[in-house]
Parts: structure tokens; sequence; C-alpha cells
């Protein structure tokens, strides 16, 4: 049997390590969806960088990190956040440019500016599209955190390992069941978050 | 940097024939079950919201846990990978048919009604080409996945080239890390492309360029 306390320390290690690089991702996901919105070119760009990107394997992108940062929590935090970076970026812009466009012309209208038109219609009409793909992102992120315990970042992955390496199927378990309860966890609390702040009225999705 | 020391010391070619066996496999027997589920959800309907949610469910699993969780049922090796890229890719596929089969426009309909189609030749005829464009767009996810999971294999001895990567993480060789890793990237991105053309054909071919 693994013990309770190794296993609740494990947990707390793997929720700090997802969920600071899912705050990353956010926060540097959000203002370059917004960034895309000012040229066609941009957002071309940064759309064919983030398909090409979403192709490739989490763990090849976990290992690619590790000859550039090294290995550790840092690189960990590294990976997670591209990994998670794209899916924000993407579905946020998407959301963000199928505004319709009588709605646009109609904020001009009553005298709002670009950021106002930005920050009150656009954003409360892109949040479902962008919530789902925070909330695929927080998916990917704790996915991810467990893979990044072979490069040494600690949390639930280094239980897996440690049990994958000795086959010893009790620790595999308690490192596994307490991620997918995580995993479940965030998808449900930022279905919560995104219920809270979407005005009535708009896309009940 | 020297790729051809660690392309033959680490066998890459064999690893790559492994890889894309394994991926093959478990593509083919994601497209099977998930169009089935998915034409089979059309028929049910009632079981459609709650098949869609515990797939969903499926879907949050860290991919290496779904990964251990298959080992004291299958073994190491293969036969987990295979099964837990299959779990992982008959949402995308499933929900897309499901979707793609629903959402046919009435006017179509109404026509294939008209000229006497029965319910059986509207749905072979007239769905299920509409639907197809969409199905595309689900095994394309599916082949991003079923990589992801392929690579992952080689944690659990499944072969593959997440064996080299394995390797090299675990030496600390850098020069095997980045060709092995670039090389699986690359190679994620061609068969990505790949689908992608088919879909964009489907795509031109059934939905009239949308």
């Amino acid at each position: 049997m693994v013990g309770i306390e190794r296993i609740l320390s494990a947990f707390s290690e793997h929720l700090v390590l997802t969920y600071v690089s899912l705050f990353v991702s956010i926060s540097v996901g959000i203002p370059l969806a917004v960034l895309a919105l000012k040229s066609k070119r941009l957002a071309s760009i940064i759309m064919g960088f983030a398909n090409l990107v979403q192709a490739i394997p989490s763990f090849a992108v976990v290992a690619i990190v590790v000859p550039l940062l090294g290995i550790g929590f840092t690189p960990a935090i590294f990976a997670i956040f591209l990994r998670a970076l794209l899916p924000i970026v993407k579905n946020t812009y998407v959301g963000l440019s199928e505004v319709d466009e009588a709605m646009i012309d109609a904020a001009e209208g009553i005298g709002l500016t670009e950021w106002e038109i930005i920050r009150h219609v656009r954003f409360p009409h892109a949040y479902p599209a962008m919530f789902a793909g925070i909330k695929f992102a927080a998916v990917l992120a704790n996915s991810i955190a467990i893979l990044t315990a072979i490069i040494g970042s600690g949390g639930l992955g280094r239980l897996v390992f440690e049990g994958l390496a000795s086959f010893n199927t009790d620790k595999i378990l308690a490192g596994s069941i307490p991620a997918i309860l995580m995993a479940v966890f965030i998808d449900v609390s930022f279905s919560y978050v995104e219920k809270k702040i979407t005005p009535k009225g708009i896309g009940s999705e | 940097m020297d790729v051809q020391w660690v392309w033959e010391s680490q066998k890459l070619t064999q690893r790559t024939i492994e890889h894309l066996r394994m991926f093959s496999i478990s593509l083919l027997l994601a497209i099977v079950i998930g169009v089935t589920l998915g034409l089979f959800l059309y028929r049910r309907p009632k079981l459609a919201s709650l098949t869609l949610n515990i797939l969903n469910v499926v879907e949050t699993i860290p991919t290496l846990a779904l990964l251990v969780l298959f080992l004291p049922i299958l073994g190491i090796g293969e036969k987990p990978t295979i099964a837990a890229s299959v779990l992982y890719s008959i949402l995308p596929i499933a929900r897309n048919t499901y979707t793609g089969l629903t959402t046919v426009e009435r006017s179509y309909l109404e026509v294939a009604e008209a000229i006497g189609l029965s319910d059986r030749e509207i749905l072979v005829k007239v769905r299920f080409p509409l639907a197809l464009p969409l199905i595309a767009a689900g095994v394309r996810i599916a082949v991003v996945f079923t990589m992801g999971v392929v690579t992952l294999g080689g944690l659990i001895a499944a072969g593959g080239l997440g064996a080299p990567i394995q390797t090299g993480i675990h030496l600390y060789d850098k020069e095997i890390i980045i060709v092995a890793g670039l090389w699986v990237g690359i190679l994620a991105l061609l068969l990505d492309g790949i689908a992608a053309l088919i879909e964009k054909y489907l795509r031109r071919r059934y939905r009239g360029g949308d």
C-alpha cells in the first residue's frame, strides 16, 4: 500500500504544477488571441503554428524541452505551458472573430471604442468557445503533468513511474486515480466559472 | 549533431515501422468502432447524450493513466497501447458521425422523401455522404490523439518511437532526444497533413466548399 501522506503531497505538487502552467498559458494565450484580431496575416501565422504544434505528440514536446532547459520543475512548467497554450489561443481567437458583424456595427454606431467593443461585445460572445479551449487545455495540462514526472517534476506522475518501474499496481493506481479525479474536477470547476461569468442570453452550450 | 549515428544506434527505421504499425491498427479499429457507434446512436438517439458523456469522461483521463490502467488486464507492450489509442479516438469519430448524420438540412431530406427513397436509402445515399466531411474531421483529430498515445507506448515497452525518446531522457543524451523527438514531430505533421488533404477533398466533394 502507499501511504496517504505520500499521495496527498504528490497530489498537491501535481495541483501546483498543473494550475501554475495553466495560469501562464491563459495569461499569455488570451492577449495573443486579441493580438491576432489586429491583422489577418498575424492571425493566419498564429493559427498555422497552433495547428502544427497540436500534431506533435506530448511526449515529444516533453522530450524536446529537456535539451533546451534541462530537467526539473521549471522545464516541466514550460512543457505544459506550451502544450496548453494553443487550444486556448485557437478557440479564443475563433470565438472573438466570429461575432456577428451586425452586432459590431451596432456597437460602433453607439460610439464604443475598439477596446470597449472587444471588452463588452466580443469577449462575452467568445466565452463558450474560449472556455471550451481552456477546459481542453486544463485536461491536457493535467495529463502532461503526469508525463513530466519522467523529467523530474514530481507530482502524481512520480508514483505512476515508480509503480511502472517496479510493476507495483498499487502505486500505479495511487498515482492515476487521483489524477483522473482531478481532471474531472477541473472540467467541472471551469464549467461552473463559465456559467457564472457568461451574461444571460448568450450561447447556452 | 550526428543524425546518422543516432538513427543507426537507436534502430530508428525499425522503430518507425513498429510505430506506424500500431498507429494504423489503432486508427483503423477506432474508425470502425467510432463510425459504427455513431450510426448506432443515430438509430437510438435516447442513448446518445449518455454515451457521449461517458466518452467525455474517458477523454479527461490522463493518457498515461489510461495506458497503465490497462496494464493489469492486457499486460505490457502493444496491446494496452492499441487499446488506449482506440478508446481515446472513438469519441471524436463517434461524436462527429452522430452530429453529421443528424444535422442534414431539411430541404435535402424533403427532396429525398419526395422522390420516394426509403429511410434506409436516405441514410445510405443522403445522410451518410453529407456526413463524410465531418467524419473525416473527427478522424483527423483521432490521427493526432493516436499518434500521441502510440508515442507514449514506449514507456510501457510497446516499442515504437517512444522507446528511443525514453532512452534519451534516461541517459540524458541530447542528441537522441532531439533526433527522435523531432522525427516523431515531423511524422505527426506528415500524417496530419495527409488527413487534412483527405478532409478537404471530401468537404469539396460533398459539402460544396464551405
